[in-house]
């Protein structure tokens, strides 16, 4: 076969993956960005006109988008942090044999495996009891306390955070305990020959051992916390006091119907996301060096 | 360098008794490999040596102290592993420091072990590698050279050479014999290849189903073995092992089945004389059978059919029917046969074995 014919079959072959990408990615995102140069609205009349860098300029001069960022990193840190500690903490229980392991491990994952519909009102529950018991006024004590100290809609944005570290250290969990359970037993065995101290080989071999697992464990909790939306909007049902940026694009998009800056706020998120890939993307999948 | 004792040790899982009432005195300086199927229970005693399993009951005791409930890291060990054991993160240099970085020794004390155990082990210039750009033989040392620079009491080698290929496994073999004979450091050293325990034993521990089934030097192993277990483990091939009745004819003793029929040697009489007209098993090893000539006696040697050959070039191996009794014989390789000729093989009258058919026992 010609090389060049070889070259016209191995993009032939390539063409459906391309499509693929080019219809699920490439598409929305550059439709996105032609919108957030636009001020298209289903609630204008006439046509839609180009205001070139407009909705972006807005957007960096209003505060409402500075709260918003402030609020997503803080949400984002918060619970990656949490979910992180927690989610490392279960898979370390859980590596080790045990009498009723199953049951931990079940009560560890479920709040994940369940749909997150039934976990919102799970938790909704669990702060507004339905049932009138001695723990029904103690919530409402603890809103009525959070709130006070820090404004309305508080205790509100607190119940997502913990909402939030609740599914996610499950979720987290049994990613690091996939981990553990990558690495040869001899390894962990190794080092309690060799050090009495759990902490010490905690961090020098476990922490290290994992790193991969732990770089895409920050990754995806960091990422899902940035882009989150349906977590502040499911548990809240909407009433958002403290609106994070995919909430506030949402709100932007869907109820006021303001397209352009709802893209161009949405986009915002792109340089932080992919600035997180870049450096995270080496320690979860590091580069194969070459082997004897 | 340290003596160990193992006192009526016991290992019970759930619903697994692993280890049997182990009673073991390895001397000071020793290398005894204890060697086995697997799930007999040898790898289960040395990670109780090590601490790395729960004693159920019993004691061991490593020079002067009993060491049941002490940590690992104050047992005084250092342990090799089948899969090497290496971390991924870290150079050469800082695998084989790390039980000293661990244990807080200072940073020069460090560099010192550490290049006099890669000078030993022929390793210097892997130092600033990482494990994966390492072959399986240079991994093996690293991870050995992780336990020299320890200076332990005792090394605890578990199946060390079994990932290794067979070619490379012979060579390290040799390595760990020479290095010990340097060293001079007790060691324990468990496998499942009775070529590298006798090789490698100064005793050896042969164990199944959780219980020592007997301990001794190599060629005591091979040539009294304790129990039917034992002749059939050690030795390759196997010996033979074939069903016979004791018969007695003509004021002397003989044992008999369909396709043969050879005289008890004199100094298995007198044991024998006690199971006259009884099952026993009689145990040939296959290099205790040649060809048989015109000057062997007929009381050792009978009749057989030519199966399969095997010629291995330094000898060759004979699967032969005697009656219905399949039969390995090692002969010389100037012997020519083929498949379904008639042989006469003659045993090696002082090295038959007999076994007790119930208690597999030897007679």
């Amino acid at each position: 076969m010609g090389r060049a014919r070889e070259i016209r079959l191995a993009y032939l072959l390539l063409a459906p993956a391309l499509l693929l990408l080019l219809t699920v990615l490439a598409y929305p995102v550059g439709w996105e960005v032609w919108t957030s140069f636009t001020d298209l609205s289903p609630l204008k009349d006439g046509s839609t006109s180009y205001v070139g860098l407009a909705n972006y300029g807005r957007l960096l001069a209003g505060a409402e988008f500075w709260q918003a960022a402030f609020v997503t990193i803080a949400y984002a840190l918060v619970t990656s942090v949490a979910k992180l500690a927690l989610g490392l903490g279960f898979a370390l229980l859980l590596a080790r044999p045990f009498r009723g392991r199953v049951l931990v491990f079940l009560a560890v994952f479920l709040p994940w495996a369940y749909p997150a519909g039934v976990s919102v009102i799970g938790w909704y529950w669990t702060l507004n009891p339905p049932t009138t018991t001695a723990y029904a006024p103690f919530m409402g004590q603890l809103k009525f306390v959070v709130d006070g100290a820090f404004g309305t809609g508080a205790w509100a944005f607190v119940s997502v955070v913990l909402f939030n570290i609740w599914r996610g250290s499950s979720f987290i969990g049994v990613l690091l305990l996939a981990g553990i359970n990558a690495v040869p037993p001899e390894l962990f065995e190794c080092a309690v020959l060799e050090s009495k101290s759990a902490w010490r080989r905690f961090w020098l071999v476990t922490v290290p051992l994992l790193k991969p697992f732990l770089a895409l464990a920050v990754f995806l909790s960091l990422t899902s916390a940035f882009a989150d939306l349906a977590n502040v909007w499911m548990l809240t049902a909407g009433r958002i006091v403290f609106p994070i940026i995919g909430t506030h694009a949402y709100f932007l998009a869907i109820k006021a119907g303001q397209f352009g800056p709802a893209s161009a706020l949405s986009l915002t998120l792109v340089p932080v996301l992919l600035g997180l890939l870049l450096v995270l993307f080496r320690y979860f999948d590091p580069p194969r060096q070459e082997t004897a | 360098m340290a003596q160990v004792m193992m006192k009526d040790l016991n290992k019970k899982y759930d619903e697994v008794h692993a280890v049997k009432d182990v009673n073991l005195h390895i001397r000071d300086k020793e290398f005894i490999v204890l060697v086995g199927p697997s799930g007999c229970g040898k790898s289960t005693t040395l990670r109780m040596v090590a601490g790395l399993e729960e004693i159920t009951a019993g004691e061991i005791t490593i020079g002067d102290r009993i060491v049941n409930d002490l940590p690992p890291k104050d047992r005084d060990i250092a342990m090799v592993f089948q899969n090497y054991a290496l971390y991924p993160h870290m150079t050469v240099y800082d695998n084989m420091a790390f039980g000293l970085k661990m244990r807080k020794f200072p940073k020069a004390e460090i560099a010192k072990r550490v290049g006099d155990a890669a000078e030993i082990l022929g390793i210097q210039e892997l130092l600033k590698r990482k494990p994966r750009q390492l072959s399986g033989g240079q991994r093996q040392r690293v991870a050995v050279g992780r336990a020299i620079v320890r200076h332990p009491q005792v090394f605890l080698f578990d199946e060390p050479l079994s990932n290794l290929d067979a070619k490379l496994r012979v060579q390290m073999r040799v390595e760990l014999k020479r290095l010990h004979e340097r060293l001079e450091t007790t060691a324990i050293y468990v496998t499942h290849d009775q070529v590298e325990a006798m090789t490698l034993g100064d005793r050896v521990v042969v164990m199944k189903d959780g219980w020592i089934q007997q301990v001794g030097e190599p060629l005591e192993l091979y040539g009294k073995p304790a129990n039917r277990f034992v002749a059939g483990f050690i030795g390759s091939p196997s010996m033979n092992f074939v069903d016979v009745t004791v018969a007695d004819a003509g004021g002397a003793l003989w044992v008999e089945t369909a396709g043969l029929r050879v005289k008890v040697p004199p100094a298995s009489a007198g044991r024998l004389g006690a199971y006259k007209s009884q099952h026993v098993t009689l145990g040939i090893r296959p290099e205790d059978l040649r060809v048989a000539s015109g000057s062997d006696s007929a009381d050792y040697s009978f009749d057989t059919v030519v199966e399969v050959v095997e010629p291995l070039g330094s000898e060759i191996l004979l699967d032969l029917k005697a009656g219905p009794n399949v039969i390995v014989a090692r002969v010389d390789p100037t012997v020519r046969v083929k498949h379904s000729d008639k042989m006469r093989l003659a045993l090696h009258s002082e090295r038959v074995h007999f076994f007790d058919n119930k208690t597999e026992l030897a007679i």
